[in-house]
């Protein structure tokens, strides 16, 4: 699995030194080198607000709010990692917010959208109304298991840095992934129709 | 056999999260319970499904509007700062104008100095004593020596121009 460390190590070396000169720039108010900053990880931060909040939309507004935050606190950034830890927490704690303000909309919405299943089982082969059901179930997770499978089995991250960007212990993280696994599965057994 | 109690370390097996023992043991069980295999079985689908369902990234599109609004706001949170630097800066110039161009009035003017030419006291002559008592008649002659025609008092201002001085003579 990769760890933030290796992820930042992804990189060709010219890009990971571009970096650190784009940090450092930023943190002495260049905003070019911030928008730089922007773009080496800006993927992380509208893909990983995507997979937690469900829409577009949603995924843009928490981005921005955690690039400006980002602004805010660069003079906290002591290295490219610190930076990518430092953005999975903040988004992850920025979905959980709008998550708060939109109250229960969302899962009434789902609950129908889950109840309104039991489609054709010859549906069930299809790729796409089986990521249909897989996006869905992700939304009907508790957002802790939610943040938890998303970090380790979407983005990658070791069972250690998603502790660390959820601010839990590594035990609680393997529980909260491993009931996410058993719960995502079930819900899309039901959602096509079949029961385990 | 109870597979509940399983459940939780299939699905950490299935994503590849235990090691060592923990590993040893599930497989262990995994090679004596059929439900157990299809439970994991399923789980591995799942999440590659769902690893697949989400690798699709954003389109390119949807990456430059998060940008340019981020820049957009950092560049209008800036504008205030600029446009009070700007003011200052006007203001800075402008009390600097006004006080270079105030300056000769911000002295106090130099106050005339007044010079006057007082003549000197008139000088009163000895009195000399009496050779010898005269008793008859005491007269006592005072003298004005030289007696000189008192000068004009003469008061001089001088005022901070140099050329302009005012002068006032009495008699």
């Amino acid at each position: 699995m990769r760890s933030l460390a290796l992820a930042a190590m992804a990189e060709p070396a010219d890009n990971l030194r571009e970096r650190s000169g784009a940090l450092a720039a930023a943190c002495s108010g260049d905003l070019p080198a911030f928008e730089r900053l922007m773009r080496q990880y800006e993927r992380l931060v509208l893909v990983t607000a995507l997979r937690l909040s469900g829409n577009l939309p949603d995924a843009q507004d928490v981005s921005q709010e955690v690039f400006l935050k980002l602004y805010r606190n660069l003079g906290k950034m002591t290295s490219d990692e610190a930076v990518a830890g430092w953005l999975y927490r903040v988004t992850v704690n920025a979905c959980h917010d709008l998550r708060r303000r939109r109250g229960h909309e969302d899962s009434l919405e789902l609950a129908g959208q889950l109840a309104s299943g039991g489609v054709d089982p010859h549906q069930a082969l299809t790729g796409g109304e089986r990521a249909r059901a897989l996006e869905l179930s992700l939304r009907m997770l508790p957002e802790k298991e939610r943040a938890a499978l998303v970090l380790r089995d979407l983005e990658g991250l070791s069972t250690e840095d998603v502790a660390r960007a959820l601010g839990s212990s590594e035990a609680t993280v393997r529980s909260q992934v491993s009931k996410a696994r058993v719960k995502v599965k079930g819900f899309v057994e039901r959602y096509f129709g079949r029961r385990s | 056999m109870n597979c509940a109690e399983w459940e939780t370390r299939v699905a950490l097996y299935a994503g590849g999260d235990l090691t060592g023992g923990e590993a040893a043991d599930v497989e262990r069980h995994l090679g004596e319970c059929s439900a157990c295999q299809a439970f994991r079985s399923d789980l591995r689908d799942t999440l590659a499904v769902l690893q697949s369902a989400h690798a699709d990234l954003p389109a390119p599109g949807d990456f430059t509007a998060v940008r340019s609004r981020v820049m957009a706001e950092l560049q209008h949170r800036a504008l205030p700062w600029r446009r009070l630097a700007w003011i200052s800066g006007v203001a800075v110039a402008a009390a600097a104008a006004l006080l270079v161009a105030l300056w000769p009035a911000r002295v106090a003017p130099e106050a005339p100095r007044l010079l006057a030419s007082i003549p000197p006291a008139p000088q009163v002559a000895k009195v000399s004593p009496p050779a010898a008592v005269r008793p008859v008649v005491r007269r006592v002659v005072t003298h004005l020596a030289s007696a000189p025609r008192r000068a004009p008092l003469t008061i001089k201002w001088q005022t901070g121009d140099p050329n302009i001085v005012i002068y006032w003579i009495a008699d």
